[in-house]
């Protein structure tokens, strides 16, 4: 009996850490500590969130994001990967491309969105695509890095039999660098959101992020948080989902000794 | 071939990372230089190097960028301090004690879920337009990841370690003192310079929101004036620093490591 | 030194073979073997032992053909060595298995590697997990097994591409001191029953006289070739032996052997006595 409590421990108190988070709102304002102007509470959020249900203004807002997260992570994933692996593969072309990436990864890619909004309009297709430059990145170095730190002696085993270069790729240094893409895939999808709230705060008129910004400045705090509450469950829907992938692909890490 | 020789020599110059990368950027840079020349891309949305080199030096000689490095300098550093100052304690005490980690480790996995800069419009509510919003997304970008690699820190000292202090009767504040907090410092490290980076990144973007002055602002005004050599000055600037800053920190990690 | 046998046609003949790497950070090179010449008879169960550092896991991937020495070189039927061959197959210290791969998987990815045809490779493979003793594992993966078995899986590997040649570079150094004994005996078991040649590293020196009909010792950095004994005890070789006269004097040349080639700095060439 004791044993499933130790068990279920972390997650009864993960659900009563929100309760009690809720609780304690609720109550600061009810008894007038907090002034529900700036800080809302959770009553008014829940039926602003019911309200925009029923209007479907929930589900465009949603929608639109999501869609330009979707297409934005999605295309990260491909070229990232593409990116990755002939980086990891060929030194030349890691050396060639990596001062590119450290600017990609470094730089405030939401500076140019004047540019992109000449190229590609206001709305989703500049925010698919800073979406798309912020998230790249760490998809493309994990690829990379997975690739260059594949234990050497599998390597050498494969050689052994035989392998070629072909071989080498498929069998050996791809699924070897499972690992590591897929923790760039967790890395990304938070990036990928980022890209499109960032993006849709400058440039949009839907979704989430937008909705955030144009309550913001009708000083709507409980639309904010409403809209803010959709973002949180989207990211840590996403992953999660992306982590738990990453615990399933544990036991292919290649460190010397398997 | 591949760098996946079992047995790899040692490279020769032009094979070296700092030849082929330094060779790429000085392409690049011809390139960009001559296209727009040749009219093979629009040189309005571009620029070109020498234009950006000229616009530096206008911009040094305005007199302005002191100002305006100052105020993000000093946005970004008090966010970043109070997000060491508290998340590094806080990230250490949720990893010793399990039970207060499993009670707050879901609010906090759900913020760093979430991109922090959604988080904006709400602190621009709370807190103005002036520094204190600007440092409330610091810090709120830097806190978490800080947090959450400190736990990781506490939970990957070496279980032996601890147990080699305890059986010379260290009490538990020199466990602490003496081998936990030493033994957690590198992934503390790794939390900073994370936050280092969403830092950077925060501070400019929303300064880019709502501001009147900093180096956002200043790319905001440009950006809109389609001024890209200027932009593109404070662009390099702000990557630079997010560069330099993240080697410090990851020089520092290595030396502690060591 | 030169080793011959009464045989007229040694299956590998190592012949004045030095093998030297470029360092990666400073200049100059690191020579792990110097002027090696070794003649191995077909059949014959061969050990290499010596300290660390002695060149011996050097030599068998030149032989396997995944090196190339700086000078010299290694001939194989008659046929000088130029990279992997069917007729070679290695087991690796650190077992060198995928870990995404199941027993089975893995024990069919030389016959996979070498465009295996005439017969199904799961059936072929399934056929050398039993004969290591691992039947029921199949669909097990390497992070779910013991060290001793995984190792069993990478001989299984190696043996199942029928090499003529068996390369072993410390295929036990892994394992704690029982699960060595156990897995000594074994592989004595399996190479009874087709006599490969098969060259063994080793740095134990119990080791390497229980299980070779050979002893070929090394000297530390740069390695050479000290001396060759012959072992004459008979097989199938029993624990009891470790105990004879033979046994110990075999023990105590070798250990010699050992001892003289090294400096005072060195001196932890421990026997595991």
């Amino acid at each position: 009996m004791k044993n499933a409590i130790q068990r279920s421990a972390p997650v009864t108190l993960g659900i009563a850490s929100f309760v009690i988070i809720l609780v304690i709102w609720e109550l600061l304002v009810r008894v007038g500590w907090a002034n529900p102007f700036f800080t809302s509470q959770p009553s008014a959020i829940a039926s602003a969130l019911a309200r925009q249900i029923r209007t479907g203004e929930l589900l465009r807002n949603f929608l639109v994001s999501f869609r330009e997260f979707v297409m934005g992570f999605s295309a990260a994933v491909v070229v990232g990967l593409v990116l990755g692996v002939v980086a990891g593969w060929y030194r030349v072309i890691e050396y060639i491309l990596d001062p590119f990436i450290w600017f990609l990864y470094s730089a405030p890619l939401i500076a140019f969105y004047p540019i992109f909004v000449i190229r590609l309009g206001l709305g989703s297709g500049t925010v698919i695509a800073i979406s798309f430059l912020l998230s790249v990145t760490p998809i493309a170095v994990n690829t990379l890095t997975g690739m260059k730190n594949i234990n050497p002696s599998l390597i050498l085993a494969a050689r052994s039999f035989g392998a070629r270069p072909h071989d080498l790729l498929w069998k050996v240094a791809l699924p070897a660098s499972v690992p590591m893409i897929v923790a760039g895939l967790r890395l990304g999808v938070g990036r990928a959101l980022t890209g499109v709230i960032i993006a849709e705060l400058f440039v949009a008129s839907s979704g989430l992020g937008y909705s955030i910004s144009y309550n913001g400045q009708l000083l709507r705090t409980t639309n904010m948080f409403a809209s803010l509450i959709v973002i949180v469950a989207l990211g840590v829907a996403c992953t999660q989902s992306l982590s738990a992938l990453e615990a399933r692909f544990d036991s292919w890490r290649t460190s010397p000794g398997v | 071939m591949a760098r996946i020789a079992a047995f790899e020599s040692r490279p020769r110059f032009f094979e070296s990372r700092a030849f082929v990368s330094t060779t790429a950027v000085l392409l690049f840079l011809i390139f960009w230089e001559i296209a727009p020349r040749l009219h093979w891309i629009d040189g309005t949305f571009t620029s070109e190097p020498s234009r950006v080199i000229a616009a530096t030096l206008e911009i040094l000689r305005g007199g302005d960028l002191l100002r305006d490095v100052s105020i993000s300098l000093l946005e970004f550093t008090l966010g970043m301090i109070f997000a060491i100052l508290i998340g590094v304690p806080i990230g250490l005490l949720l990893g010793t004690f399990q039970t207060l980690r499993y009670l707050l480790d879901p609010p906090v996995m759900a913020l760093y879920a979430t991109p922090q800069l959604a988080l904006l419009p709400i602190f621009v509510v709370w807190l103005g337009i002036g520094v204190g919003s600007k440092m409330a997304v610091v810090f709120v970008g830097g806190v978490i990841p800080i947090i959450v690699n400190s736990i990781a820190g506490v939970r990957e000292v070496d279980r032996s370690l601890v147990l080699a202090a305890r059986s010379f009767c260290a009490s538990q504040k020199d466990v602490f003192a003496k081998v936990i907090f030493p033994g957690s410092l590198p992934a503390v490290m790794i939390g900073i310079r994370l936050g280092i980076s969403r830092g950077v990144l925060g501070v400019i973007v929303a300064e880019m929101y709502v501001s009147q002055s900093g180096i956002g602002n200043e790319i905001m005004k440009y950006g809109s004036a389609f001024r890209v050599d200027y932009l593109l000055v404070y662009v390099i600037l702000v990557s630079v620093f997010g560069f330099t800053a993240t080697t410090a920190v990851r020089a520092l990690e290595e030396r502690l490591r060591a | 030194m030169n080793q011959s046998v009464t045989n007229p046609l040694p299956h590998i003949r190592i012949l004045d073979v030095t093998i030297a790497y470029e360092k990666p950070r400073e200049a100059g090179t690191f020579v792990a073997v110097a002027d090696v010449n070794l003649e191995v008879d077909r059949g014959t169960f061969v050990t290499i032992v010596g300290p660390s550092g002695c060149g011996k896991s050097s030599l068998l991937l030149a032989i396997a053909g995944l090196i190339a020495p700086s000078s010299g070189r290694v001939v194989v039927n008659d046929h000088t060595v130029s990279g992997p061959g069917r007729d070679r197959a290695m087991v690796f210290q650190d077992f060198a298995l995928l870990p995404w791969r199941t027993v089975l998987e893995n024990v069919r990815f030389g016959l996979e590697l070498h465009r295996w045809s005439g017969e199904n490779l799961d059936e072929r493979a399934r056929r050398y997990v039993n004969l290591v003793g691992l039947n029921g594992f199949e669909h097990y993966r390497p992070h779910q097994l013991s060290g001793g078995m995984r190792q069993r899986v990478g001989i299984a590997r190696a043996l199942a591409v029928d090499p003529e040649i068996l390369l072993l570079d410390e295929p036990f150094g892994a394992l704690d001191a029982q699960a060595r004994e156990v897995m000594g005996n074994e592989l004595l078991k399996i190479w009874e029953q087709n006599k490969k040649t098969a060259l063994f590293v080793t740095h134990s020196i119990d080791e390497a006289i229980f299980l070779g009909d050979q002893v070929v010792v090394m000297s530390k950095n740069p390695g050479r070739i000290l001396e060759t004994i012959a072992i004459d005890l008979p097989r199938p070789r029993t624990i009891e032996m470790l105990d004879g006269d033979a046994y110990v004097d075999y023990r105590r040349r070798i250990r010699t052997h050992l001892m003289d080639g090294l400096s005072s700095e060195r001196a932890i060439v421990a026997p595991h006595g």
